[in-house]
């Protein structure tokens, strides 16, 4: 397989910046081979004088695309990872076009050709060059006007996961095969129709009359190729045109059902699971609670309507097994599927019943003899599917009675049995029209925005401590009190960073829900629209400031010491310095990444289980020092609560200045690349 | 006045420069995972020179401050500067090499380089506005197949024809 700069994320490296000088050189010497040195030949196309540069341009994206594709129908690259796509905005492209188009034909110069004009001499090509600059920093000036414009009109494609990566094929609803030929049968009607209009006028071009024999064989030779493309399937060129319904689909669905080769048996799931075969995608469509509740290990949650953006946005060329408790909702989603142009999709034969009654069972409970080979597979089976989730058996009997260890996590049966109690304080963290709509009965409002503002310079730090007593003090809070924190979707970091707040005065009394609020109100758990019944308290001042926040000083004289680690849980793009919202891009020198998002999932957090995995490869002892970071300190509000609370790391602490102070300060060290 | 006494060669074949290009093009997705461009190159010299004259402003603007303190730290300004050295050499090597304004007989000096001039405008800002330019849209875009690259392509050519008529004097003879 071919790795590409940008999918190792090495674009900035030496090597990378090199070998573009390279290929920048090969770029200039076909440029100027073409006769693209001279101005008066490129704005020839426009007055029909001289086709050059339809000729250059369209034989040039032919041959490009033609070994693109090879390589990917070979097998030898993956365009999702390993190439750069640019995504389509309509308005922008549309409005810029037509602009582009202007300034081409005025100066007679686009940006890469007026780079080999400047080589060739060319004083004009020098000039436009010069208002080409004056062009891009007009742009800058205008961005904050013309921010709306740049996205204008992004296409509702989603490929490879990208939203807005939109395919010419897909958009105009053919295959990506049929497509090609199309293009190609056109690029040469153009070639035709260019040597024509050229061999009309041969005295004032000066060019060889049309039509000569290498004409006709090149001509001959792409159309070849063209046709010879097909031979690489669909699935393979990473293609699956969501909008074709034909009847040979629904032909195809039928003679499977009849076959029954729609059914996967869940025999044969677990074992490909167990063998973490990458080609199998099991999907659990069933509600969030009832997946979080028990599924199988390696299964994602995708519901019924999700089902076909899900299936746009992974690897046609993975198998994609659907389960549920029983057969019909899968049997459904797999024809509806199957009608939008997607194969490769099947059932688990009898659902989760089916797979725990044949996969997990223990032996001694099965009614009929094994061999020993079989007992030995399910007791393999057993211990890899019921290690990192909870046991069927214990699904129910566990639920009621939690002993919360706070702070942690609770769950919503507790929740729910305890609305109402003396002593019990709901905070919920959504957005207050989200609030406003409805809430858990007695939870009152509080949003992250008001536990943090700009301080002593540096934005988004968590309020002192005499600021955030008088706000709890407001919302009815008294010390004694515990509290259990609301959060909306997966925004795990809005509870944590309001945990983060409640620490600072001195409050270690809270636990946080562990799902989102969404799935507390899809299990139909009470709710109100109207506001708690609640007088302001006292909450007394901190007595000392917090014993987890670190200033930017205080991490720089921790980097080079042993036992320190300094976790950045920055989104990875951002850690490497490829993307950045703020003053430098990178991280601070020797720092680790795992972004936050990794230890979520949908509704909330993943498993205790599975975290205390991930990290364990991380940082292996948890006595050893481990600052935490995000741009903001956000994010790592929720890193600092799994490390601390969750997995009982010791030394937990918090840099809440995080990249925007870092990366602000032009005496702190930084690091880019991996 | 030429630099060379010897006459320049004619151009070659467009067809197999284009194929030339192409392979090129295709060397580029294969190596470092990206097309051809240009435009991106100049765009950061321009961010150079802005961020040299008002380094505090440009740091803050919200377009090129993404970029950095060092934006010619990246792989489009070697690609362009790969660019015009490989032109430098084909110009040498092809004896094309000649100072000299390119305008139409009946044209003035003055009238072509204001054309090139306000021309130039037009693409520094319509590239940023696209994020790309005949190279990094048009063809990268183009050869990936890419819904918007083909839409900017479109409108290249339609923007250029339409424009066309109004600035031919500057090539008459």
């Amino acid at each position: 397989m071919i790795k590409t700069y940008y999918g190792l994320a090495e674009l900035h490296s030496p090597g990378a910046l090199f070998l573009a000088l390279m290929i920048g050189f090969f770029f200039g010497l076909s440029l100027e081979r073409a006769g693209f040195g001279s101005s008066k030949r490129l704005s020839g196309i426009f007055y029909f004088r001289d086709m050059a540069v339809l000729k250059v341009m369209f034989t040039a994206l032919l041959t490009a695309m033609f070994g693109l594709n090879m390589i990917i129908g070979l097998g030898l690259i993956d365009p999702a990872t390993q190439i750069y796509f640019m995504p389509t905005y309509y308005g922008a492209y549309i409005v810029a076009g037509l602009i582009f188009g202007v300034g081409f034909v005025m100066s007679g110069w686009c940006p890469g050709t007026s780079a080999v004009g400047i080589a060739s001499g060319k004083v004009d090509a020098l000039v436009f060059f010069g208002g080409a600059i004056v062009g891009s920093i007009l742009f800058n000036e205008l961005f904050p006007v013309i921010k709306p414009l740049y996205t204008w009109g992004q296409s509702d494609q989603n490929s490879f996961g990208q939203p807005g990566l939109a395919f010419i094929y897909t958009s105009l609803g053919v295959s990506k095969a049929g497509f090609i030929k199309g293009f190609t049968l056109m690029a040469i009607g153009c070639f035709w129709g260019a040597e024509y209009i050229e061999g009309k006028r041969p005295e004032a071009t000066g060019l060889k009359p049309f039509i000569t024999p290498f004409f006709k064989s090149f001509s001959l030779c792409f159309l070849l190729i063209a046709l010879s493309l097909s031979v690489f399937s669909d699935s393979k060129t990473g293609v699956l045109s969501a909008t074709r319904v034909t009847t040979d689909s629904e032909t195809h669905l039928l003679a499977q059902v009849e076959e029954a080769e729609d059914h996967m048996a869940p025999e044969v799931v677990a074992e490909r699971l167990f063998q973490k075969d990458p080609s199998l995608r099991l999907v659990d469509v069933r509600p969030a609670s009832e997946f979080l509740d028990f599924h199988i290990r390696g299964a994602e949650n995708v519901t019924l309507p999700e089902l076909p953006a899900y299936m746009s946005s992974i690897d046609p060329s993975q198998t994609v097994v659907l389960y549920s408790n029983g057969m019909t909702h899968p049997v459904q989603a797999r024809d509806s599927l199957s009608r939008l142009g997607y194969g490769h999709v099947y059932i688990m034969t009898d659902g989760l019943t089916g797979f725990i009654e044949e996969c997990l069972k223990p032996p001694s409970l099965r009614p009929y003899p094994l061999t020993p080979a079989s007992m030995e597979q399910i007791r393999s089976w057993r211990n890899y599917f019921l290690a990192s989730t909870k046991t069927p058996e214990q699904v129910g009997a566990e639920s009621p009675s939690i002993p919360v260890g706070v702070p942690g996590l609770v769950d919503s049966v507790w929740l729910e049995s305890r609305i109402g109690r003396d002593g019990l304080r709901i905070i919920d963290t959504r957005e207050q029209s989200d609030y406003n709509r409805n809430h858990i009965p007695g939870s009152v409002a509080l949003n992250v925005e008001s536990v943090r503002s700009a301080l002593e310079g540096v934005p988004s730090i968590l309020l002192t401590g005499e600021i955030l007593v008088s706000h709890v003090s407001l919302a009815g809070i008294a010390p004694s009190d515990r509290i259990v924190i609301i959060y909306g979707g997966d925004r795990v970091r809005d509870a944590t960073l309001m945990a983060m707040a409640l620490e600072r005065i001195g409050h270690r009394d809270y636990a946080i829900l562990n799902v989102g609020y969404e799935a507390w109100l899809a299990d139909k758990r009470p709710m109100t629209t109207a506001f708690p019944d609640m007088s302001r308290t006292a909450y007394p001042l901190p007595s000392a400031r917090d014993h987890f926040t670190v200033s930017a000083d205080e991490l720089l004289t921790q980097l080079k010491k042993a036992h320190v680690t300094v976790l950045d849980t920055r989104p990875r793009e951002y850690y490497l310095g490829e993307k950045s919202d703020e003053a430098r891009a990178g991280h601070i020198p020797g720092a680790i990444n795992r972004s936050y998002k990794e230890d979520l999932i949908p509704t909330g957090l993943k498993s205790v289980q599975e975290l205390e995995a991930a990290y364990h490869q991380l940082i292996p002892n948890k006595k050893e020092t481990v600052i935490v970071h995000c741009r903001t300190g956000h994010q790592a509000s929720q890193t600092f609560f799994v490390l601390k609370h969750l997995l009982g790391y010791q030394q937990v602490y918090w840099y809440d200045g995080g990249w925007t102070e870092w990366a602000a300060r032009n005496d702190l060290p930084v690091q880019s690349g991996g | 006045m030429s630099m060379n006494t010897t006459s320049p060669k004619p151009y070659s074949n467009p067809y197999i420069s284009g194929i030339f290009l192409g392979l090129t093009l295709l060397a580029s997705f294969l190596i470092l995972g990206a097309g051809l461009g240009a435009s991106s190159g100049l765009a950061r010299i321009g961010a150079s020179i802005e961020g040299f004259v008002f380094p505090a402003h440009t740091a803050a603007s919200e377009y090129f401050g993404k970029w950095g303190t060092s934006p010619m730290n990246y792989y489009l300004v070697h690609m362009l500067v790969g660019a015009f050295l490989g032109g430098l050499f084909s110009a040498l090597y092809h004896a094309r090499i000649s100072i000299q304004v390119e305008k139409g007989k009946k044209s003035t000096v003055k009238q072509r380089l204001i054309m090139a001039g306000v021309g130039g405008v037009l693409v520094g800002f319509s590239s940023r506005l696209a994020a790309g330019c005949t190279s990094g849209q048009a063809l990268t875009g183009g050869a990936l197949l890419l819904t918007g690259s083909l839409v900017f392509l479109c409108c290249v050519f339609a923007g250029g024809y339409a424009a066309a008529y109004w600035v031919r004097r500057q090539w008459d003879d």
